[in-house]
């Protein structure tokens, strides 16, 4: 009987965020062979361990399962958290004034072109960036995926704005249209 | 609120993620302040041109049901319920057994998403893309339902390249795709026409995605996934 309760919980709590951890790991690869490859494996983990698993709210806690993932099986180490306070983080830069609305009239606002400025991200900034606007998840989701304080979700989401904001505002790229 | 403290605060506003005490405060700053408001302005673009440019990507319906086999195959490796003697001592056997069976079943057709309609698109040098796009737009209109494979294969890949427009109207592929791709249609570009035909594989625009080869991926489709064929 638990194992059928099992799978009757992991397919309605876990399964439904399919495409969101599918897009996650893309997002953290930029491939989407091995993301699907990582999603396959993360899936697997996921049941695995379900059992550790006792909220009603499976989205933060099977994209934390996607991210860890990729970084072990890229064999890659996930961006530390740091716990920054929140003078460190004033003073890093990350409230720097953004390029003015006129200045930044995001002159490069196409899908393809935001899409690029988004991949060019630092991974941490790419991560944050991509669970906060495309995923919609609350700086204390974000915190839980990343395993990051929270001061450091919001510093590493402006300074990612701000990259976007000289990336999209810039010159023109020449190599586009 | 002095204009440091609003700088400080304006990313929390923009999530609403700020409470409410402070966001009066704020919103009485921006309205006295230009140059705040400015920068306000700024980061309100940057974030909508991130999520309204960015679709989301689903997963492709071939992952869905990899995962739901392996899930599934797991999930029967562990010693079922009723195989424990104890359960066999506890309660009318056989009528566990039969709910069992049935729950396990309904489990795997809802996981692996059974008796959906899956058709695979062939797009080679005979298709005119923009008809197919537009063909494959009124599909999925009637049936919300469908998965969507498209594989371009030869000159049929052309559509798929980045900055490709329709030589009627002019208009870019890209945005066409991208609305099918948001609609779920995963479209597949076979390496192999893409090596022949030396074209670099980050020409492809980034809604589609490579597969070794488009003939090989259409009879996996077909055979493995139970999807039908459709010549566009």
């Amino acid at each position: 009987m638990a194992d059928d309760g099992k799978c009757r919980r992991f397919e309605r709590l876990i399964v439904p965020h399919l495409d969101a951890a599918y897009d996650l790991a893309r997002w953290l690869t930029r491939d989407a062979l091995a993301a699907e490859e990582i999603v396959q494996e993360a899936y697997l983990r996921a049941y695995r361990f379900f059992d550790s698993f006792h909220g009603e709210e499976g989205r933060a806690w099977v994209l934390a399962i996607v991210r860890n993932t990729c970084f072990s099986m890229l064999d890659k180490e996930p961006p530390a958290g740091r716990f920054e306070t929140f003078d460190e983080i004033a003073h890093s830069g990350a409230f720097d004034p953004m390029p003015s609305a006129e200045d930044a009239a995001l002159a490069r606002e196409s899908a393809a072109q935001v899409r690029d400025a988004v991949a060019a991200l630092p991974l941490e900034f790419r991560e944050t960036v991509v669970l906060r606007e495309l995923h919609g998840l609350s700086y204390r989701e974000i915190a839980v995926v990343t395993d990051a304080p929270i001061g450091t979700v919001m510093s590493r989401l402006a300074r990612g704005r701000l990259l976007l904001a000289k990336a999209l505002g810039g010159p023109p790229d020449q190599d586009k249209e | 609120m002095d204009c440091a403290r609003t700088r400080q605060l304006a990313q929390a506003y923009v999530d609403r993620e700020l409470d409410v005490a402070s966001s009066l405060a704020l919103e009485e700053h921006l309205a006295a302040c230009g140059d705040c408001r400015a920068h306000h302005e700024a980061l309100r673009r940057v974030c909508a041109a991130v999520s309204s440019n960015i679709g989301f990507e689903p997963a492709p319906a071939g992952l869905r049901q990899r995962i739901a086999k392996e899930v599934c195959a797991q999930a029967r490796c562990e010693p079922a319920w009723w195989q424990r003697p104890a359960a066999w001592l506890a309660a009318p056997a056989a009528l566990l057994l039969a709910f069992a069976t049935l729950f396990a079943v309904l489990g795997y057709q809802q996981l692996a998403g059974a008796g959906e309609e899956r058709i695979v698109y062939h797009i080679n040098e005979s298709t005119n893309p923009a008809t197919a796009l537009r063909n494959l737009a009124n599909h999925i209109e009637s049936s919300p339902d469908l998965k969507a494979v498209v594989v371009a294969h030869n000159k049929g890949v052309d559509f798929l390249l980045a900055g490709a427009r329709d030589a009627e109207s002019g208009e870019l592929f890209e945005s066409g795709v991208a609305q099918l791709r948001a609609r779920g249609v995963d479209f597949r570009v076979c390496g192999n026409t893409l090596a022949r035909r030396a074209i670099d594989p980050r020409q492809v625009i980034p809604e589609a995605r490579l597969v070794p080869s488009g003939i090989a991926e259409i009879g996996r489709l077909q055979t493995r996934e139970h999807y039908a064929y459709m010549r566009l």
